[in-house]
């Protein structure tokens, strides 16, 4: 299991590993809003996009390996909009009182692919991205000490989640319950873990929040720096054209210009 | 008596001119007798608190009345009390954390370093003021790769320079003799380096007054040992530190002890004194166990922490007194238990719940005081006493770090059993193949001679209840009753046996009056005690514990004590992992002590704690019980109990 200071960063020189976290903190959100804005066929080159990403990076097998983290989540997605879209009229296939409409299978298998396609670019930004070095890198350019500490959290909170899910999914086995079997034994028994999950990490951000002030974190201007983070000159360039990428797709979207 | 020495006391050496208020409140203390209130050092008070007052949101008691208190420097001051007591509230206002961080209605004043701390801000307080918490692993910042950078993340906070940085991160480390750690992985160090190292970043900051809230509860004898020397070295340097505890080794090692009951003071004198019978017996707790000694042999209260002198007092005492007509071997656990009337259990309240039941260890509802006597267990489900045995095991981690490395260990059908080591020594790796929570590399777990290769964690479960270190790890429902009741209703049993596993839980836990309440509103160390119940309502063959006593207050960790002895009497197996080693030679008769995955020792506590294993004990974080050290310098032999103590000396003395 990896520590809460690595979470998912998988240490590498690739050049994805090399750009400064802020460089890649734009390319994800400007692919998360062509995703999520922009005409499902957009969809499709993104997911390229990430692909290639990957692939040139060296983690390609991870990032393949990591889809069975949303699988159960897209599969639900899928099914409940393919049977029960509201409003739904032109049936495809029908079982008795259920039906797979046209329209709810197409809307389930955007959503699902814009799920897929956000959940692999955040990934491979976490796996080339070290929490510390974005959080530096942001104070470096001058982003609020508060701001800091939430995208540092909601990076660091998967990991965190995680590592208490599995904690929490041990003691409830130690209780005799059931995890095995059929996705429907495992969907019972995800329930109960969903309520000390919550709580667990509401009493965990409290306590490092603690931590945190009485480090002083936030409380003067003027923070120094002990570690850099390497800013190289190729950054600039492509901080400029990502945020110009971004406008654009806000741009189109209010325009209703199609992807 | 009234406090008026007391507050005359106070207009020493004090500059601030908050003399006149202090005395008014106070009429419990024992004034005559008690250290000067203000700071003994000349000169201001680095840490001053007058007539403090807080008051949490929501909640018709106060947390904390009448409060004052004066640190200054070179001075270490403990904090005891039981559990909701109002220790964590007077850390977190001592910290400035109340109001600022922490909302709450704040009466009097805190000053830290003549700044006033209500009206402080953030910036004001940096590198005054620093406070650590007893979880090592959230006392750091989560993102850091290294000692060095953690050290170096205050001091960025604090806009020092660049160049400046290491020469004080370096010269800090190595005053506080943890030099060594400054290019490890603050994740991968064990809790006793992770406090030291949580101590060394606030201290790094320049920081004068350094407030603990029970920073050894998580840690083995061997890490609260070496945090007691570093607040030791951290006062000796000058500063000034403020420590709530309810370990006797920190405890003792203060210049004065604050004992605090329902958010008020009860006495505030060295600590042989305010930990004494006559203090904490009227508050229905016992006193450590080497001042019940020091009170026996008649050894006056400045040296009565002193194990040379204690023993050789006893000596004298044994010699003298023991052969008198009338002697009582020792007196029975619990001091006066029924003395719990209303008002004393009830605590001071926790911080509210809406911001977050995590550190405040207070709690608004407690459980009633452990009966006198001791209420049996009486298994539900028909089951035969179970054996455990485990051969030849050998777990590795994902990473191939070897954490158990060849264990045999056989527990019969019936035994109790304690597992000690220092923190990372595999007792939590062993203890979880023992349900199949893991599985081992190699060799077997044999439950009632089968072994549980291929059975799944829940049918396991049906025989073996395991009880977790970290309680929220475990609790999700929204009422003690229907937590309690989770376990049991997994069994396939009728509603009316497990309404009587259920009542009888609670009964033994203590938690009957609170079936109804959220865990979630329950303090900690009494969530501890809902997991608990949570595993004992499934009428377990076998029962692993793991760290019961943790964060418990004296009266929680008889309570414990009497679980376990309840258990053994109706023949369920009991394996306990512990770090409380008093706990462990008072509640079992075999101890078997873990060192980096593998089995050192394993008897008696007579023989475990015996003067010439001190040795191999140490090499894997670990000190005998105060008795057994006692025994050990009269040349008593095994002496890990009171009872064996006092024992060994009337057999000597004759």
């Amino acid at each position: 299991m990896s520590s809460a200071a690595t979470g998912y960063f998988r240490p590498g020189s690739s050049w994805l590993h090399r750009r400064n976290p802020v460089t890649k903190l734009l390319g994800l959100l400007w692919a998360l809003l062509a995703g999520f804005l922009l005409a499902p066929a957009v969809l499709a080159l993104l997911a390229v996009l990430v692909v290639i990403a990957a692939a040139t990076s060296g983690l390609l097998a991870g990032l393949v390996r990591s889809l069975r983290i949303p699988a159960l989540l897209v599969a639900s997605i899928l099914v409940v909009n393919a049977l029960f879209f509201p409003g739904a009229k032109e049936v495809l296939v029908g079982f008795g009182p259920l039906a797979v409409t046209r329209e709810g299978l197409s809307f389930g298998l955007v959503s699902a692919a814009r799920l897929l396609v956000a959940f692999m670019a955040s990934i491979l930004f976490l796996f080339t991205t070290l929490a510390d070095d974005l959080l530096e890198a942001l104070i470096a350019r001058g982003a609020s000490h508060r701001i800091a500490f939430v995208i540092l959290s909601a990076v660091q909170l998967v990991p965190r989640l995680q590592d208490r899910a599995a904690a929490i999914l041990e003691a409830q086995q130690a209780r005799g319950l059931s995890v095995g079997g059929s996705l429907g034994t495992r969907l019972r028994a995800l329930l109960p873990l969903v309520g000390p999950i919550l709580l667990g990490s509401l009493i965990d951000v409290r306590e490092r929040t603690f931590a945190l002030e009485a480090r002083a974190f936030g409380a003067r201007p003027g923070r120094t720096a002990y570690r850099t983070v390497a800013d190289p000159p190729v950054d600039r360039w492509l901080r400029i054209a990502e945020l110009a990428g971004i406008v654009a797709v806000v741009v189109a979207a209010l325009t209703g210009v199609p992807g | 008596m009234t406090s008026e020495d007391a507050a005359s006391g106070e207009t020493t050496g004090e500059t601030t001119g908050e003399t006149t208020a202090a005395g008014g409140g106070m009429t419990t203390e024992d004034a005559a007798t008690a250290p000067a209130r203000t700071a003994s050092g000349g000169g201001p008070p680095l840490l001053a608190i007058d007539r403090l007052g807080v008051r949490y949101p929501g909640r018709r008691e106060p947390a904390l009345e009448e409060i004052t208190l004066a640190l200054a420097a070179g001075e270490l001051v403990g904090v005891a009390g039981r559990t909701g007591a109002g220790k964590s509230t007077l850390a977190l206002a001592a910290a400035g954390f109340i109001p600022r961080v922490v909302h709450a209605r704040l009466s009097g004043s805190v000053r830290v370093d003549s700044v006033t701390t209500a009206t402080a801000r953030a910036s004001d307080l940096a590198g005054r003021v620093g406070i650590v918490f007893s979880t090592p692993a959230n006392q750091l910042s989560a993102s850091k790769l290294t000692v060095r950078e953690e050290l170096a993340f205050g001091l960025e906070n604090l806009g020092v320079p660049r160049e400046a940085m290491d020469e004080r991160i370096d010269e800090v480390l190595d005053h506080l003799g943890i030099a060594h750690l400054a290019e490890r992985e603050p994740f991968a160090l064990s809790g006793g380096e992770q406090q030291r190292v949580a101590i060394a970043s606030i201290v790094a900051m320049g920081t004068d007054v350094v407030v603990l809230d029970e920073p050894t509860a998580q840690l083995d004898p061997g890490g609260t040992r070496a945090v007691g020397e570093l607040l030791r070295r951290l006062a000796a340097d000058g500063r000034a530190v403020l420590c709530a505890e309810h370990a006797p080794t920190i405890l003792g090692l203060t210049g004065r002890c604050l004992v605090l009951e329902a958010g008020r003071e009860v006495a505030l004198d060295r600590p042989a004194t305010a930990l004494g019978s006559a203090v904490l017996g009227p508050l229905g707790l016992r006193p450590p166990t080497i001042l019940r000694l020091a009170e026996r042999a008649g050894v006056a209260a400045e040296e009565a922490f002193d194990e040379e002198t204690v023993a050789a007092a006893l000596a004298r005492w044994a010699a003298r007194d023991l052969d008198r007509p009338g002697w009582t071997p020792v007196a029975g656990p619990g001091g006066s238990p029924d003395s719990g009337g209303p008002g004393i259990g009830d605590g001071g309240p926790s911080p509210a719940t809406g911001t977050g039941p995590g550190i405040g260890d207070g709690a608004e509802v407690r459980p009633a005081p452990p009966e006198p006597a001791l209420r049996p267990w009486r298994p539900v489900r028909r089951q035969p006493p179970v054996s455990v045995e485990v051969r030849g095991l050998v777990h590795r981690y994902s990473g191939g770090i070897e954490a158990v490395r060849g264990v045999d260990l056989t527990v019969g059908a019936g035994e109790a059993v304690a597992i000690v080591g220092q923190n990372g020594s595999g007792k939590t790796t062993l203890a979880k193949h023992l349900n199949g929570l893991l599985r081992p590399a190699s060799g077997a777990v044999l439950i009632g001679g089968r072994e549980i290769a291929g059975d799944p964690v829940s049918v396991v479960a049906r025989t073996v209840g395991f009880v977790f270190q970290n309680p929220d790890d475990q609790l999700f429902n929204r009422s003690v009753e229907r937590e309690v009741m989770f376990g049991p209703r997994n069994l396939d049993l009728d509603e009316r046996t497990i309404a009587d596993l259920v009542d009888q839980a609670l009964e033994l836990t203590g938690l009957a009056e609170v079936r109804a309440v959220n865990p979630y509103d329950l303090g900690l160390s009494t969530r501890k005690l809902v997991a608990l119940a949570s595993v004992l309502a499934m009428d377990p063959a076998v029962l692993i514990l793991d760290e019961p006593t943790t964060g418990q207050d004296g009266p929680g960790v008889e309570r414990i004590g009497a679980i376990v002895d309840a258990l053994r009497r109706a023949g369920r197996t009991v394996i306990a992992i512990s770090h409380d080693m008093e706990f462990v030679a008072e509640q079992f008769p075999r101890v078997v002590v873990m060192r980096e995955g593998r089995v050192i020792d394993d008897g008696p506590p007579g023989t475990v704690f015996a003067p010439e294993r001190v040795a191999l004990l140490a090499s894997t974080g670990l000190v005998p019980p105060p008795a057994a050290r006692i025994g050990a310098r009269l040349g008593l032999g095994a002496t890990p109990t009171e009872r064996a103590l006092l024992a060994a000396l009337r057999a000597g003395g004759r």
